[in-house]
């Protein structure tokens, strides 16, 4: 962990980096709704952009499903890569990530607990307890760090990781001895799904990424000051402590309301921040807005694979970004 | 209001129930370049640190520029004191530019963005240190003198008026100890460094400040305040006092554990 993770020395003016961006988002946002089991042409998808559907099933298929689907999915692949960013500066440890606070291990819990309800509200209750699950390990973790030294960023990380065992510990449990059907559809959520994409999901998801976004880039020349160290960080007038529960709240809601609605998908908070880090280097706002676009447009391409690799079937993107973050994970530890 | 930059009125800094620092009484002056010297554990680190306000729960009191501060909001103290500590790298690998540009931080508020003046003052800093030709490497790739010289320019774009230095020349060699302190001199601030060469703090600062066991044991000008009897007895070597024949200035020279101990044998 003591070297220092390379950078290129030239690096492309940051004006051609966004414009390149940029273009890479507009191509995944239009292209990518193109893909799925129905095969739509990239010339029906632009006349359906630009003018009106050549059939109506078209209509239906690009609008009501897809859509909102891609959209849902850039969008928290958007919060995933910010969050995974967020942490990683604020903690300078470049292998953290939002689910390191036991969020998704709290909100498997939540997800587990509904089992006990009636068949019948467990659809609708499942995201609303996912979210108070990730809310209670966030608590936990949050009045753990208030108690003691919390002075040491190793005692942030300590905590997340002990936290998400034991939550997960009493998943498991409950998993086990309860109902075999609920506990298989508590499962295959935590395997992470866009199929839950809709305008419910939007209107909770959108807001708190775009005000997360808004407080990180405000926040951004602060955060710049926690690179170096703690104390070099004091010594140019800043509130360590203050600004690094700030940041961990900002990560905290972004994972949760995602993880609520999308399940686990795990690694595109380590990934994501060291991609795109050698293009627009290690300062804050720079590296916020940058990699919340390519998160974006990563989890939108990793739906199309989840949704056309199988026929028939969808594979869950959990399974996909874990599979792809190992092997980053092993390739970044090697480079280490 | 005191005519004093800084200043400490009786103060003590503990943990674990030690003293560290013990009733510490210190006056420093506009302008002024003091050295801090000492063994190791001495107190040298946490004196600094109470003075510009990493150390918060002392007893006694700090003032700058004739305010409390503890009163002081952290940012306004920034304004005024900049601090180049003991090396430090980061895990990612920031260029020098990224390092420099933070000593704007104390003066810009959440929404500000950087003008062409702070861009100005950043590259007339990096001109000062010499390293204008660097600005985009990565500050973890530099030589010792190189990253102490980057962090100088960083306090220039702080714009402080004193400059607080813990042992800067800790780790580099003979040129580059000179360099930093003749680099620190030309800022015409008010200058407070820990170090641990005795020649280097006489040769280049005004005033010497010697702490043994937390308690200030001299203060005064480095002619006076580097006697032998007492720094044989802090420093358990012994030594001579002369003057250096290149600057004239006060020079000790340490004999060697043997020497000290057969002395005392005998």
């Amino acid at each position: 962990m003591s070297k220092a993770i390379k950078l290129p020395t030239k690096k492309l003016p940051f004006t051609w980096l966004m414009l390149i961006i940029i273009s890479i988002v507009f191509f995944t946002l239009v292209s990518s709704v193109g893909y799925g089991v129905a095969e739509i042409g990239y010339q029906a998808v632009w006349q359906c952009v630009t003018q009106s559907c050549e059939k109506p099933i078209y209509d239906t298929i690009l609008w009501q499903v897809r859509f909102p689907r891609m959209l849902l999915g850039f969008v928290a692949g958007f919060g995933l890569a910010l969050a995974g960013a967020l942490m990683q500066n604020v903690t300078r440890n470049p292998l953290a990530d939002p689910y390191l606070f036991g969020i998704v291990a709290g909100a498997g819990l939540g997800a587990t607990l509904t089992t006990f309800l009636p068949e019948s509200v467990q659809v609708f209750s499942l995201p609303l307890a996912a979210f108070l699950g990730s809310m209670l390990a966030v608590v936990i973790i949050i009045l753990i760090l208030l108690q003691s030294n919390w002075r040491r960023i190793e005692h942030l990380l300590l905590a997340g990781v002990a936290v998400s065992f034991l939550l997960s510990s009493i998943t498991s449990f409950i998993l086990y001895t309860g109902d075999a059907f609920s506990s298989n559809r508590v499962i295959f959520w935590l395997m992470g799904s866009l199929a839950r994409a809709d305008a419910t999901a939007l209107l909770w998801i959108l807001p708190v990424v775009i005000i997360s976004t808004t407080i990180a880039m405000i926040l951004g020349r602060q955060l710049d000051a926690l690179l170096l160290s703690d104390e070099s960080a004091k010594t140019l007038g800043i509130h360590v402590e203050k600004l690094r529960l700030i940041t961990l709240i900002l990560c905290a809601a972004i994972t949760a309301v995602i993880v609520s609605y999308c399940g686990g998908i795990s690694f595109i908070g380590l990934m994501i921040p060291h991609i795109v880090r050698p293009f627009v280097g290690i300062t804050s706002s720079k590296l916020f807005i940058t990699t919340g676009l390519i998160g974006g447009c990563f989890l939108v391409w990793v739906d199309v694979i989840a949704r056309t690799a199988l026929d028939g079937q969808e594979i869950p993107i959990g399974v996909i970004t874990s599979a792809l973050g190992s092997l980053f994970f092993l390739a970044l530890l090697r480079k280490m | 209001m005191s005519s004093f930059v800084l200043q400490a009125k009786q103060l003590t800094w503990s943990v674990n129930n030690i003293d560290v620092v013990k009733q510490v009484n210190l006056n420093i002056n506009a302008g002024e370049t003091v050295a801090i010297v000492g063994p190791n554990g001495a107190g040298k680190t946490s004196l600094l640190k109470c003075l510009y306000g990493e150390h918060i729960q002392f007893t006694g009191d700090i003032y700058l520029n004739g305010k409390s501060l503890t009163a002081l909001p952290k940012k306004e103290i920034a304004q005024q004191i900049a601090v180049v500590s003991q090396q430090s790298n980061s895990v990612f690998n920031l260029t020098v530019l990224d390092i420099v540009a933070m000593g704007l931080i104390p003066h810009k508020g959440l929404f500000d963005l950087n003008t062409d003046e702070d861009r100005s003052r950043i590259n007339q800093a990096l001109v000062k240190v010499d390293l204008q030709h660097k600005q985009d490497q990565q500050f973890n790739t530099l030589s010792g003198g190189e990253q102490q010289r980057v962090l100088i320019a960083r306090a220039i774009v702080q714009s402080a008026n004193i400059l607080i230095m813990d042992e800067p020349t800790n780790h580099l060699d003979m040129y580059y100890q000179h360099q930093i302190l003749a680099l620190a001199k030309q800022l015409n601030i008010t200058l407070l460094i820990t170090i641990h060469d005795l020649n280097l703090a006489a040769q280049y600062c005004d005033r010497m400040i010697i702490l043994h066991e937390g308690e200030i044991v001299a203060d005064d000008i480095p002619e006076h305040a580097l006697n032998q009897e007492q720094l044989a007895s802090i420093f358990k070597l012994n030594c001579i006092i002369d003057k250096n024949p290149f600057t004239q200035k006060t020079r000790v020279t340490f004999a060697g554990i043997n020497e000290f101990y057969g002395e005392k044998n005998e």
